[in-house]
């Protein structure tokens, strides 16, 4: 299980059977160029790995402009 | 996903420009967007002061530090809005962010204006988000022309201007259509206006902003109602996502084939702006729409029974 730390959203949502960035962004319904990925403080790719019991933060960048 | 530039391990997929970057590399590339905005589209030089509006979000915040990187004259200003739980908030990243980074800040404060943003909900029979970015506008250039400033910058990106190219051209608005750029030459009172991330996408500022470490206020504004912008850019990441660079190729292509034909158009039939009778700013009425604002929401709280015993 993968922990997804959305913002601005302030919401924790719980992924499952999510073994890539790409994978996480698609269950989000989210594309890869309208996201950041964070794990530990490092920017993540959307063909970067994910291993069980890690946690990401992934910010939207849409503002309202 | 390896570095276009030093093939190490990258940190950022950027599938318009067919590249990647890592962290030390990515910088690299946006400075090199920025400078290519403001030669290409002769923006400001070194020895011109610019006031960069800063509403605390990601895209101002970023435009500054880049900026000041960039080593020009650089001052901030902030609009204090007055929302209650949003206000407060903005205007202190703003603040520690100039403070962080030695950035000369100007703050101004609506309720001090005589016009908080919650009176002009209250009071303005208009979606506020137009009445609240028709004020915004009109004091950015106010407070540009008497500081005597040479460009007032906006931290706009490609995804916002694309958005409002859209929608403009949904409207066939000519007005709009004939002035829309990153660049707007200084003219009958209204101080140059310049946007430097126009080049830049929402995403590609977004990492930046993270890369520098710039804390950011990103909380919705209370009063946005899910403007119609942000579904435009919904759909415009998608057509991006499917054909990487259309965005961009949209807008170059509207500077350089459309825009022409509309600016064209307005200036047979566009009206002429004269100053407004009560502030001196360009008004293409007697008296500009802000004074006419600022009376209206005068009378209103005037005439309102729970302000009254």
């Amino acid at each position: 299980m993968i922990t997804v730390n959305l913002e601005p959203d302030g919401e924790v949502i719980e992924l499952h059977r999510t073994k890539s960035v790409l994978g996480a962004l698609n269950k989000l319904k989210l594309r890869s160029t309208m996201a950041i990925v964070v794990r530990d403080g490092e920017l993540l790719t959307s063909d970067r790995k994910l291993r069980p019991g890690e946690t990401i933060m992934v910010r939207k960048v849409t503002s309202a402009g | 996903m390896k570095c276009s530039r030093c093939k190490k391990l990258a940190c950022v997929a950027l599938p318009s420009h067919t590249a990647g970057f890592c962290k030390d590399c990515f910088p690299l590339f946006f400075t090199k967007q920025v400078e290519t905005a403001i030669r290409r589209e002769k923006m400001f030089t070194h020895d011109e002061r610019i006031l960069v509006a800063l509403s605390g979000g990601k895209d101002s915040l970023t435009l500054m530090l880049e900026l000041k990187l960039q080593g020009y004259d650089v001052t901030g200003l902030h609009i204090d809005l007055g929302i209650p739980n949003s206000s407060e908030k903005a205007r202190k990243k703003v603040e520690d962010f100039c403070r962080l980074h030695e950035l000369k800040l100007e703050v101004l404060e609506m309720e001090k204006e005589g016009l908080p943003i919650p009176d002009v909900k209250k009071y303005v029979n208009r979606p506020v988000c137009s009445v609240c970015g028709k004020l915004k506008r009109y004091h950015f250039n106010r407070i540009a022309r008497e500081g005597g400033y040479d460009a007032l910058a906006t931290g706009h990106n490609l995804d916002d201007e694309v958005a409002r190219l859209f929608a403009n051209t949904m409207r066939w608005d000519t007005a709009f259509l004939s002035d829309q750029g990153p660049t707007l030459p200084a003219a009958d009172g209204f101080v140059r206006k310049v946007k430097p991330l126009f080049r830049l996408s929402e995403f590609e500022t977004a990492n930046y902003a993270f890369l520098k470490g710039i804390e950011i206020h990103s909380d919705p504004c209370p009063y946005a109602s899910g403007a119609s912008f942000t579904n435009h850019k919904e759909l415009w990441g998608e057509l991006e996502y499917r054909s990487p660079g259309q965005k961009f190729q949209f807008y170059q292509g509207f500077l350089k084939r459309g825009k022409p034909a509309f600016a064209a158009i307005e200036k047979e039939i566009g009206a002429s702006l004269h100053p407004c009778s009560e502030c001196g700013s360009p008004t293409s009425a007697g008296i500009c729409s802000v004074c006419r604002i600022k009376a209206a929401v005068a009378k209103a709280k005037a005439n309102d029974p729970a302000l009254k015993e």
